[in-house]
């Protein structure tokens, strides 16, 4: 019994860690700057003031916000399209070299994203997209080899006659995968969008190489340069880091069955 | 990458078709569409991965400041490395920043998983909770940790005044920077490869540990005889995923200390970067990013042979 006790109060203990830093930002972003420095950190300041929220969402950042929201709308609509053609090609089609490409695409996966960021930068400035929405979309856009490795995976387990009724029926590989297949994708499909809506939203490296104006500007760095402007104004700056977190949390309340089966579609079950 | 496992399930056998067991029929037609079908996402690894590799081993071998035209100078660039202080010691830094977070974020995510892998009430409840860290952005966290790591107000030294201690100046100090941002590393990531670990120790058969218990193995001895070579692939994925993730670490770094102080966390991310885009020297920036490149395949491959030499199991 003492086990039993002892092994809930563990889980609870982690539990409280991993969600404390959230909480933290809640009750700071509430804070008035007196408050700040006279109450705990762990503590509400009391009455709640809601001048740092107002604050932040009178400057810029809802517009940043918008800006990061349309880049995760394209870059999540682009690799389940283009995600969901090429791993089907790859699972179900035969054709010339298909084995060749997917080892390829695989190889691809071990190449560092750190690595290609200067030449992705050269090859945007030579195209003149450096600081365009083209520059900061063109080279996630077209689907990702690890989304196309997971589809596949996921397509190879659907059972083999599926196509075959629809075959003689004379249908080519567009109906097939459109009336057949994507139907049985949607589980599939939802993991996809998940892990890339939270990687689109979260990236920062590339939109800080590639973009300057606060036309293109996105949430991250908008962010990281709130520093730099606000010194250690911290109600403040976790306002902005509310504002930033809560559509990702949003997103995970709803959606995080599809997460926890992004764990499945690896084939590591 | 995958699982051994993965591909040899028995394919379930559904009536779809009119005749289940005939021949695969001609896919007449079906070449040129499916050269369609890939088209667009070869075009992206190609322009974007592929071709990006080839500019940068090429660039290493070339001074350039972006203004001036490129000068090939050979292998100037590797000799110039091999002197650099500055970027032994930001390789110093990571290798200590991946000896810092890996092992402890796989041992605590391993170990929250076999926790929960006990017949737990409200084990999809703790599951979540434990996931919710993952998902934040890794800029927003550098901002929230540094106002936990606050070494006046923060939540950490106010919590250890609670007992007396006097906590250090965390991420101003030379010694703490490099381990406090590790730890957010520990944080983030620890429940999301739980995940892995959970599903792994749900595919073990409990028949299998009965069986050692039965034989009279202890419960130290079942989990290193029993679990531990059945977890091999999930092992393999989680620590392979992560170290490559590890070795690129940047966001938070940039957020946190931004390098400092004194250099203590400048990672090999952070000054391949600092060397393209503040000091613009393109050339040399591209022989580091070549070194992490060659460091990383190193790590993977030394990975795929040590966890290649160990035996899997096949449970399906």
């Amino acid at each position: 019994m003492t086990k039993r006790i002892l092994l809930y109060a563990a889980l609870a203990a982690g539990a409280f860690i991993s969600v404390f830093p959230y909480l933290l930002v809640v009750l700071t972003a509430f804070k008035t700057q007196a408050q700040l420095s006279s109450t705990a950190p762990w503590l509400p300041g009391l009455p709640p003031t809601t001048d740092n929220i107002a604050e932040m969402l009178a400057g810029d950042f809802p517009r940043f916000i918008l800006n990061t929201a349309v880049m995760t709308a394209v870059l999540t609509a682009g690799q389940l399209v283009f995600t969901t053609f090429a791993a089907y090609a790859f699972a179900r089609l035969r054709f010339r070299g298909r084995d060749v490409l997917f080892w390829l695409y695989v190889a691809t996966m071990m190449v560092p994203s750190a690595v290609t960021m200067i030449p992705l930068f050269l090859i945007m400035r030579e195209l003149d997209l450096v600081n365009t929405w083209y520059g900061l979309l063109a080279p996630y856009v077209l689907g990702t080899p690890y989304g196309i490795f997971l589809m596949r995976q996921f397509f190879k387990g659907l059972p083999a006659g599926l196509e075959e009724a629809a075959r003689i029926d004379g249908a080519g590989p567009l109906t097939i995968l459109l009336r057949i297949m994507l139907p049985l994708c949607r589980p599939a499909l939802g993991t996809l969008a998940i892990i890339t809506v939270i990687s689109s939203w979260n990236s920062f490296l590339w939109p800080l190489i590639i973009t300057s104006g606060d036309d293109t500007k996105v949430i991250t760095v908008a962010i990281a340069t709130l520093k730099d402007g606000i010194g250690v104004d911290y109600n403040l700056m976790m306002a902005g880091s509310l504002i930033a977190l809560v559509p990702m949390v949003v997103v995970f309340v709803f959606f995080q069955k599809y997460i926890v089966r992004s764990v499945v579609l690896t084939g590591l079950k | 990458m995958t699982g051994p496992t993965a591909t040899r399930k028995p394919v379930p056998v559904v009536a779809a078709g009119p005749r289940p067991g005939a021949p695969v029929t001609r896919r007449r037609g079906s070449g040129w569409q499916a050269y369609l079908f890939i088209g667009p996402s070869l075009l992206g690894v190609v322009a974007f991965l592929l071709l990006p590799m080839v500019i940068v081993l090429v660039l290493s071998l070339f001074d350039w400041e972006l203004l001036s035209a490129p000068e090939f100078v050979g292998l100037d660039n590797y000799s110039r490395l091999a002197s650099d202080g500055q970027t032994w010691h930001s390789l110093w830094v990571t290798v200590a920043y991946v000896l810092l977070c890996i092992p402890l974020q796989t041992a605590l995510a391993l170990a929250i998983a076999m926790l929960l892998n006990q017949r737990v009430k409200g084990v999809k409840y703790f599951r979540s909770l434990f996931v919710v860290p993952w998902m934040a952005t890794p800029i927003v966290l550098g901002l929230i940790w540094n106002w936990i790591f606050d070494p006046r107000d923060g939540a950490l030294n106010s919590a250890l005044a609670l007992v007396g201690i006097t906590g250090p100046d965390w991420l101003t100090d030379a010694t703490w920077a490099l381990p406090a941002v590790a730890l957010v590393s520990v944080w983030q990531h620890t429940g999301y490869n739980m995940l892995f670990f959970l599903a792994g120790l749900q595919g073990i058969p409990q028949e299998l540990h009965d069986a050692a218990a039965t034989d009279g193995a202890t419960p130290a001895q079942r989990f290193w005889r029993v679990t531990l070579p059945l977890l091999n692939p999930t092992m393999f994925f989680v620590t392979v995923t992560n170290m490559i993730g590890a070795f690129q670490v940047f966001d938070t770094v940039y957020a946190m200390t931004a390098g400092g102080p004194g250099g203590s966390t400048e990672v090999i991310n952070f000054r391949i970067f600092e060397t393209a885009f503040k000091q613009f020297d393109f050339g040399y920036a591209s022989t580091l990013s070549m070194l992490l490149f060659v460091i990383i395949f190193l790590v993977t491959l030394a990975q795929v042979r040590f966890f290649g030499k160990r035996t899997t199991y096949d449970l399906s």
